[in-house]
């Protein structure tokens, strides 16, 4: 897209291989991976390099005569390279003014980003330590990178003139995003992406500004194998799981199959749509390889936390502290580990812990909203909530959790409103459906309370609860047929996930099925419901005495046939006649959705 | 971590676990525009007396605006002193120049002199008073000042004046002529920095609690009262963006958000921000109050309650009842009486948009009553006085309790209140059809002094009251005749209720009607048909109602006939007695016109039996009108001259221009036809009458300009002129009819058979 660019920047550009998902040539790949990371570090990415490398010792390792030749330096390079080598020093130690100082004027394209970047930092850091300053009401809110306006001023000059290559067409990107310029700020990094495709940063940013399917249809992208990093990455951002880890699935079959990467954003992957198993399991092998990470380790301490798994997570918490105990990961870690302990305030304090390193870390503000829950301290839920959906409006966690304070202080009508957002951004989450549903049942709202529960059935539910309380309602409603129905299927989806957990409704439901048939003088299927009952304790006797009835009748009337059918209830005969089809239907609520 | 947790377990010991976002507390602090301020404080107590009395009232009023206002440019402070006192405006700016140019030290010293002013035995300031509070707030905020951040105001203190002067510079520099490459580069800057530097204008920078709380106290009263004078929506929602950018704890701002919402009927995001703003009111209330918890089940009552609200603005009806059914299960949970009652009175609209009851809403009376909540309770009795009024209960009682709220009102001077009471007034008299009445009470709110005006300075003029009373003078000016009048009335509404605003819908209505009105007195009915949709739209019941009319006119009269039984079938339901009467006198007429008087006479009797029975004169007396019509072609003209005379007065009294030109037309037929009986001499004598009256007849029909009724009176005049002989007048009759008629088109009603 940007021809014409100085002679300097041709030459130390490495041209991408071949079209999207081409990874014939792994070597090639390595090469670009190895110089891209090198090329990272000098300008002080370190973020970048890091992926860069990790992905790179993920493929065979090159011979010596195949290894990237070192970067051939120009004229301008060889006479920056004084201020560089000492300003890449003063960098590498945080002293960003004193770096800049010493790289102006320089001319060559590395010196001048590195020149940049460290004004950049500087103006960021600056920022940050005013934020902290204890008393700062004097410009609250006004606090921010007072370098970013020249930056960007000077930056677009160049970028008029066409003089920046790859890094400092991010860089610029960079300082448009931090001015709120989003739209800029996309073109900018697009055009980055093409320049050098091989830059994570530029992609990674691109992430964060690209917010729905459609604008990602609209980009024109470079055509290289990086695209397909950028987009398994991005399918997992916006929740497109099933392309997202198909794209990874691709990426390992390339040859990528031990890049610490690409398993833990598969694991990543497999809790957001709650495969809880798999998403343990890989975490399990990733831990394996990598032990010393701390990366990611928060959602693999939410997934210990759902199973409950109390010396892995114990054991995960201590390890991690020894590493290093000022992360934001392991704040949450141990967050978890005290919840899970019940000890809450513990909790709350860790996850105050992990705001304070790191303001614009999520997911501790939602989680700090679950520990006030459980301290039934309902303004401060209510308040971390909302600060978790003033960082991410898409925080669905947060939206249903503030819809559950409501619901705690009885205001179902009121906690409606919450949960649809909730529903809205996971529509196909059955747990949003199933509070939606119940809240509607507490407003006597049957209608729509089936539909809610059918759709939760529908979607895959998670807790199974929403067909019993389905059937419940048909009940209510006197639909024994419909109630009768779901409690089949019930029973059936039970029996089928072959699960032995002691399921509660279980006996409910063989009970109405029992009375059911029997009122359907269905004497055969009535028994063996009634038999099923006998097995539950609260059932028994009612099982016992509804067996008495049915002998009784039957010995009046005449013998039916004796050849009892295989229970229906189980999978192998799926006799229901008329099975309404997992169908998913669009919801459509007769409220008033704003 | 589960993403939700399920089970809950409750301990007591931790209650506080409250994240201070806001830590600081501040309400206040000190920026360069407030130490500009300081400077000409002090530059004020060193006048002293050297100011002239005009100059130093003229300050005087400027300050507390600049005090509370936001922070603004040195230049555009600089004109705002210029104004007052250019001497006084020079040495200012020379003290910010010395402060500026010079070190820190001298801003340092500049503070600690101002707190000298409160010392001494008798002090410039006194230390209470809102001068002094401002400089006491200044200083307090400047001592709070950590070392970098006295620097960093010194530094902004600098650029602030800096600005100031370059752009000084700029404006002269403009008069010369610069090097154009000079000026290249210039061009480049000022381009990139564009989108910038607009949102800087938008917003002189972030406003500090104070300014802000000022900010919105005054936008939204200015919303409640005269909502032209307010920033439009956009810019609004923008500032207030703005505001919560920088403060997101500010929850007033997202109310203000949702009124805002409000204005242009956006659902989802005013649902949104009431939302947000009581989310955010729980937190504040729960630390408030010492016994947290009252504090905030306080305001999930009321936030419940104003959900309910919002839904029943937007017509959702239903939403809006499961909303205030919370609302009242959790006050009475509480024992919260005063919300109660709130909901109460919530809960009669939503009933009464449902079906009727007045049980409610008496109880509702008595109870506010009770807690001394004279607001709700006035309130309730202005209701309960409408809806009596709608079920025909005795005028003279109806009046006594308006009067008695009025008391009340007065008492408590709820001036909101006055201007409601009075509206109702001027609609109940003109459901009684009493139209002078109704016009002196319209006057009366007009001219009325509001109480607003005393306190504020602001006219409370965009209400609702104020719409109806505009809207009910409009078409009473139109009802006479005077349309240029009522056309003016409009074009007034429309300026002080745009039409996206709340109450634009009450004008939309009255506008339609009145045009649709001058469209069928001229007999353009297809101008009438196409503003049957439009009425329609606005108020369905009226829209049929109208359609019927139309089809009426156009000889359609099987058409209007089912249209119109139908719309008295659903009248009956929902019991709109003045549309019952009105509908019924169109059957008549329509079975009249179809030669069947007969059938007429029954369907009149019981309108005017139900006119009577509600007390709705001016139905009453149209009915006696077409019970006449019917008697005279029934050939019993002198009973209806006899109850002719019942009619006339009120009519004459009351009635529009139109109706009055029909009643003496009539009055004519019937003394004519009475007039076949008498003696020559008497006869002769009744005919002329006769004329006389066709001749007032003939002015009011010209005054609404109603071609058809004309050219029929000249006609009957003609006729009556023949008999008596005098051929001069009647060819003169005959001479304007003919120009009538040739401009008309003929219709299919014998011209002696119609009434109206």
């Amino acid at each position: 897209a940007v021809i014409g660019r100085a002679g300097a920047m041709a030459a130390a550009m490495v041209v991408a291989a071949g079209g999207g998902g081409d990874f014939s040539d792994l070597r090639e790949i390595k090469k670009q991976l190895l110089s891209v990371a090198e090329r990272s570090r000098e300008r002080g990415l370190q973020h970048s390099g890091k992926w860069a490398a990790e992905l790179a010792f993920a493929l065979e390792p090159l011979p010596l005569s195949e290894l990237p030749p070192p970067p051939v330096l120009t004229e301008e390079d060889a006479r920056d390279l004084d201020a560089y080598t000492l300003a890449k020093s003063y960098f590498d130690l945080k002293e960003y003014d004193r770096a800049a100082y010493f790289l102006r004027g320089c001319k060559s394209q590395k010196a001048y980003f590195l020149y940049m970047y460290s004004r950049y930092l500087s103006g960021e850091k600056k920022k940050d330590d005013e934020t902290v300053d204890s008393l700062g009401p004097l410009e609250k809110g006004q606090v921010k990178n007072e370098a970013l306006r020249e930056l960007r001023v000077e930056l677009s000059k160049k970028h008029k003139a066409q003089e920046l290559d790859g890094f400092g067409l991010y860089l610029y990107g960079v300082v448009l995003r931090k001015l709120d310029l989003v739209k800029e700020a996309i073109d900018v990094f697009v055009e980055a992406a093409h320049v050098l495709p091989l830059h994570w940063g530029a992609w990674l940013e691109l992430c964060n500004l690209i917010t729905d399917k459609e604008m990602l249809k609209f980009l024109s992208l470079p055509d290289t194998w990086m695209k397909e990093f950028f987009l398994a990455h991005i399918y997992t951002e916006l929740q497109l799981i099933e392309e997202a880890l198909q794209k990874y699935q691709s990426l390992i079959d390339a040859g990528f199959s031990k890049s610490t990467y690409i398993i833990s954003q598969i694991a990543v992957a497999y809790h957001n749509i709650r495969d809880i198993d798999k998403a343990l399991s890989i975490f399990n092998e990733l831990r394996k390889q990598d032990p010393y990470r701390i990366e990611n380790m928060d959602t693999f301490s939410n997934l210990l936390y759902v199973r409950s798994m109390k010396p892995e997570l114990s054991y995960l918490a201590h390890n991690l502290c020894e590493i290093d105990k000022y992360r934001v990961e392991t704040c949450c870690v141990i967050g978890n580990y005290y919840s899970l302990r019940s000890q809450h305030e513990k909790a709350a304090l860790y996850f105050q812990r992990a705001l304070k390193l790191n303001p614009r870390y999520l997911g501790a503000w939602t989680l700090m909203g679950h520990e006030y829950m459980e301290m039934k301290n309902t303004s401060a839920a209510i308040q971390a909530y909302r600060h978790a959906i003033e960082v991410n409006k898409r925080d669905y966690r947060a939206w249903y959790g503030l819809g559950q304070t409501y619901e705690i202080l009885k205001m179902p009508f009121y906690c409606l409103y919450y949960y649809r957002r909730a529903h809205q951004l996971r529509p196909n989450d059955s747990r949003m459906l199933v509070a939606l549903g119940e809240c509607y049942e507490k407003l006597n709202q049957l209608v729509e309370a089936k539909k809610c529960y059918w759709r939760a059935y529908a979607v895959g539910d998670v807790e199974k609860m929403a067909l019993v309380k389905l059937a419940k309602l048909h009940e209510q409603l006197n639909e024994s047929e419909q109630a009768a129905q779901c409690y089949i299927k019930y029973i059936q989806d039970i029996y089928s996930c072959g699960e032995v957990v002691e399921h509660l409704e279980v006996s409910t439901a063989f009970r109405y099925l029992a009375q059911y048939y029997f009122k359907c003088k269905l004497w055969d299927e009535a028994s063996a419901c009634a038999q099923k009952c006998c097995a539950f304790n609260d059932t028994r006797e009612e099982g016992k005495a509804l067996l008495r009835q049915i002998l009784q009748l039957r010995n009046q009337g005449e013998t039916s046939s004796t050849d009892v059918a295989a229970p229906f209830f189980l999978p192998a005969s799926l006799s229901a006649n008329n099975t309404p089809t997992r169908r998913v239907s669009p919801l459509n609520l007769s409220s008033v959705t704003p | 971590m589960a993403s939700v947790h399920e089970s809950l377990y409750f301990n007591p010991m931790l209650t506080n676990g409250v994240v201070h976002a806001n830590v600081f507390g501040v309400r206040d602090w000190v920026t360069p525009h407030k130490m500009a301020l300081l400077v000409l404080l002090s530059e004020l107590g060193r006048a002293g007396a050297q100011l002239g009395l005009l100059e130093r009232r003229r300050l005087n009023r400027l300050l507390l605006p600049l005090l509370q206002g936001p922070d603004m440019a040195l230049s555009r402070l600089r004109k705002a002193i210029e104004e007052c006192c250019p001497h006084l405006a020079g040495s200012v700016h020379i003290r910010l120049k010395l402060m500026a140019e010079g070190e820190l030290k001298d801003m340092e010293q500049f503070f600690d002199d101002l707190s000298d002013s409160f010392s001494g035995t008798e002090p410039e300031v006194h230390k209470t008073s809102v001068v002094g509070l401002f400089l006491r707030h200044m200083i307090l905020a400047y001592n709070k000042l950590s070392f970098s951040q006295v620097y960093k105001l010194y530094t902004a203190l600098q650029q602030y004046f800096q600005k100031d002067e370059k752009k000084n510079g700029a404006d002269e520099s403009e008069m010369e002529l610069t090097n154009p490459e000079e000026l290249d580069g210039k061009m480049e800057k000022e381009e990139l920095d564009g989108p910038l530097r607009e949102e800087e204008i938008a917003c002189s920078g972030p406003l500090s609690q104070k300014q802000a709380e000022y900010f919105l106290s005054q936008q939204a009263s200015l919303l409640k009262n005269d909502e032209t004078k307010a920033l439009a929506p956009a810019s609004l929602q923008k500032e207030l963006n703005n505001l919560l950018k920088f403060n997101p704890d500010f929850a007033e701002a997202h109310y203000l958000s949702y009124l805002n919402s409000l204005r242009v009927q956006d659902v989802f995001s005013s649902t949104h921000s009431l939302l947000h703003y009581f989310d955010r009111l729980i937190l504040t209330g729960a630390e408030s109050k010492s016994n947290g918890d009252e504090g905030y089940g306080r305001s999930l009552r009321y936030a419940a309650l104003n959900l309910a609200a919002l839904h029943c603005r937007f017509g959702h009806y239903q939403q809006a009842e499961l909303a205030l059914q919370e609302a009242i299960r959790i006050a009475q949970e509480s024992n919260d009486h005063v919300c109660l009652q709130h909901c109460l009175s919530w809960l009669y609209i939503l009933e009464q948009k449902i079906f009727d009851s007045c049980v409610l809403l008496e109880h509702s009376v008595n109870k506010s009553l009770h807690f001394g909540l004279p607001y709700l309770a006035s309130l309730g009795i202005q209701s309960l006085v409408q809806q009596r009024a709608f079920a025909g209960k005795a005028a003279n009682k109806l009046m006594d309790a308006l009067k008695d709220s009025d008391l009340l009102h007065w008492k408590h001077s709820l001036s909101e209140l006055i201007d409601i009471s009075i509206a109702q007034k001027t609609a109940i008299w003109r459901l009684y059809g009493r139209s002078t009445m109704a016009l002196q009470q319209a006057q009366t709110l007009l001219s009325m002094n509001s109480l607003e005006a005393v306190n504020v300075g602001v006219q409370q003029n965009n209400t609702e009251s104020f719409a109806v009373v505009l809207c009910h003078l409009a078409e009473l000016h139109a009802e006479q005749g005077y349309f240029a009048a009522a056309s003016e009335i409009l074009k007034h509404l429309k300026e002080r209720f745009p039409p996206n605003s709340q109450h634009a819908q009450l004008w939309m209505l009255f506008d339609q009607k009145i045009q649709f009105e001058r469209a069928m007195n001229d007999g353009r009915y297809h101008v009438a048909d196409s503003l049957v949709a439009g009425i329609t739209a606005l108020n369905s019941i009226e829209g049929v109602y109208r359609k019927a009319i139309v089809l009426k006119a156009q000889n359609q009269m099987s058409e209007a006939h089912k249209l119109l039984q139908k719309l008295l079938v659903h009248c009956q339901k929902i019991k709109n007695t003045e549309m019952v009467i009105s509908v019924l006198l169109s059957i008549a007429e329509l079975y009249w016109r179809s030669s069947c008087h007969t059938i007429a006479l029954p369907v009149l009797l019981q309108a005017l039996a139900l006119a009577r029975e509600y007390s709705l004169q001016y139905l009453a007396s149209e009915t006696v009108l077409n019970l006449a019509f019917s008697q005279l072609i029934l050939g019993i003209p002198e009973q209806a001259l006899n109850i002719l005379h019942m009619a006339i007065e009120p009519v004459l009294a009351h009635g529009a221009v139109l109706d009055k030109g029909c009643a003496m037309f009539l009055v004519a037929k019937c003394q004519v036809a009475s007039a076949a009986s008498y003696t020559p001499q008497k006869k002769i004598e009744a005919l002329e009458s006769a004329i006389l009256n066709l001749n007032e007849a003939k002015t009011y029909f010209a005054k609404v300009d109603c071609k058809e009724q004309l050219r029929d009176v000249l006609y009957f005049q003609a006729r009556l002129f023949h008999t008596l002989g005098k051929t001069q007048e009647r060819n003169k009759c005959a001479m304007l009819f003919r120009q009538l008629h040739q401009e008309l088109p003929a219709h299919g009603v014998p011209l002696i058979n119609a009434f109206k």
